[in-house]
């Protein structure tokens, strides 16, 4: 756990630039299905991620800017909506992250298994299985 | 939505236009709108009834400030690139800390000592040093900030040599770095001082109309004086850029101390270094404040003596002494 005052503040600007890169991720991936920004939100928070509007909208230009995305606007339920939905090069690029996130993933893994092996030894227990 | 939510509605996303790049405007403002709409519907729906001005107000709040929303859209800007700060910090430190300290000390020294008000000249001169020093940190600021709009980049930072790195000073070495800056700029000033005082300078005009008039030799010292500052300034800069040639320093020094004490010698010799004239003072009053002005530059070039001979004892020390011994690696096997 974390505690009050400065740990906390530690804590909260590290997990932000942990969730920074994921949200990139998690956007481009989630967009594989057309979105408009709101829905779009809605999905991610749905699935557990939820995320500042004030962040998402920006990072929406961003990865459009970039080409990863590409956006429309069009009518909806009598409301212009702007939707948007990964590019060409957006999928490439995913490919590409989600194959970078997975190594990461099981290193850290690996790492956190080590570290869990290492204490249980120190303390006489056997290691946790990993499921 | 009650008109009035409308309305708080459009002043909000009007706030927001206000900090947006015109170019994208429009395109911000729509999508920030339908979403703002969507909320409110969700909310709406959620509670069973319209959103009165208070449960709107609740939202927008929780959105953020208009300045605050409009700078998320906007790209991360910086004044000055961050690979640039250490050098940034060390020309300010090096303008602001040992250029202008020590050049506004001497500058303002004579009129504090002199002035009826030495406290308004000390107030004069800490007002002019923060006007020098706030423009001097503009002036560099906005330096640093053209350099990296354009993005200048230095060849030394992309093609350096590892084999061309200074190599590790001792720790009197280190300490001797800053005593030779300090003695440069020290020396430099005592040099500026000493030439706008002095220039082609026969007499000073003191209070109530007394003259100063100064000895034939004292004129005569502008030069040797002057010339001795200079090149004790200028073996101290050499000193500070490469401290391994400290032992050549230090022969410079006694010499320049020995010059300094010749100098010391002929002046005291001559005895006589000034007159007064005019003023209302009485032939016997005159005389004495004479003989205790005469007095008071005698002692002190007794005391510039007594300091040089020091000094000069002090380099021979160190150069008895020998080389200094290398530091202790970092690195330990």
């Amino acid at each position: 756990m974390h505690t009050n005052g400065a740990n906390s503040e530690l804590f909260d600007n590290l997990r932000l630039e942990l969730r920074r890169g994921c949200l990139v991720v998690a956007v481009l991936a989630e967009l594989r299905t057309e979105h408009y920004g709101y829905a779009l939100r809605k999905a991610l928070a749905d699935q557990g991620l939820a995320i500042d509007e004030n962040t998402l909208y920006p990072l929406l230009r961003r990865l459009e800017s970039q080409g990863l995305l590409a956006s429309e606007w069009r009518e909806e339920e009598k409301r212009n909506k702007r939707f948007y939905h990964l590019s060409p090069l957006g999928e490439e690029v995913l490919h590409d992250l989600l194959a970078e996130w997975q190594q990461m993933n099981s290193a850290l893994e690996r790492i956190l298994g080590g570290g869990d092996a290492a204490s249980a030894a120190q303390s006489g227990r056997q290691p946790t299985e990993k499921k | 939505m009650p008109a009035t939510n409308t309305d708080l509605l459009d002043r909000y996303l009007h706030a927001v236009k206000f900090w947006l790049p015109k170019a994208q405007q429009g395109d911000i403002i729509a999508e920030l709108g339908e979403d703002l709409v969507s909320q409110v519907e969700e909310r709406e729906a959620a509670l069973g009834h319209k959103l009165d001005e208070d449960e709107l107000a609740v939202i927008l709040k929780k959105r953020g400030s208009p300045m605050r929303v409009a700078s998320s859209y906007l790209p991360e800007q910086r004044l000055i690139n961050p690979a640039m700060l250490p050098v940034y910090r060390l020309v300010l430190k090096i303008v602001l800390c040992w250029v202008y300290v020590p050049l506004f000390a001497f500058v303002f020294l004579g009129p504090v000592m002199a002035f009826a008000r030495p406290g308004h000249a000390l107030l004069v001169c800490v007002v002019e040093y923060w006007r020098a020093a706030f423009m001097t940190v503009g002036i560099v600021t906005a330096f640093f900030a053209l350099l990296d709009r354009y993005q200048v980049k230095f060849q030394h930072a992309e093609s350096w040599n590892p084999r061309k790195l200074p190599r590790i000073p001792g720790v009197q070495d280190t300490r001797a770095r800053w005593n030779h800056l300090a003695g440069f700029i020290f020396g430099l000033a005592a040099a500026a001082f000493w030439a706008s005082l002095m220039w082609q300078r026969s007499e000073f005009s003191l209070s109530s109309g007394t003259r100063l008039i100064l000895s034939p030799m004292c004129q005569q010292m502008y030069w040797p004086v002057l010339g001795l500052t200079l090149v004790s300034a200028f073996f101290d800069l050499v000193s500070a850029l490469y401290p391994r040639w400290a032992r050549v320093r230090s022969r410079a020094r006694i010499g320049i101390d020995a010059c300094m004490l010749v100098i010391v010698a002929v002046l005291l010799k001559a005895g006589n270094f000034a007159e007064l004239a005019g003023g209302n003072f009485s032939a016997v009053d005159q005389a004495a404040r004479v003989a205790w002005f005469n007095g008071w530059i005698a002692y002190t070039l007794i005391a510039v003596a007594v300091v040089t001979l020091g000094d000069a004892i002090y380099e021979a020390r160190f150069l008895l002494r020998g080389k200094p011994a290398k530091p202790a690696p970092l690195l330990t096997t």
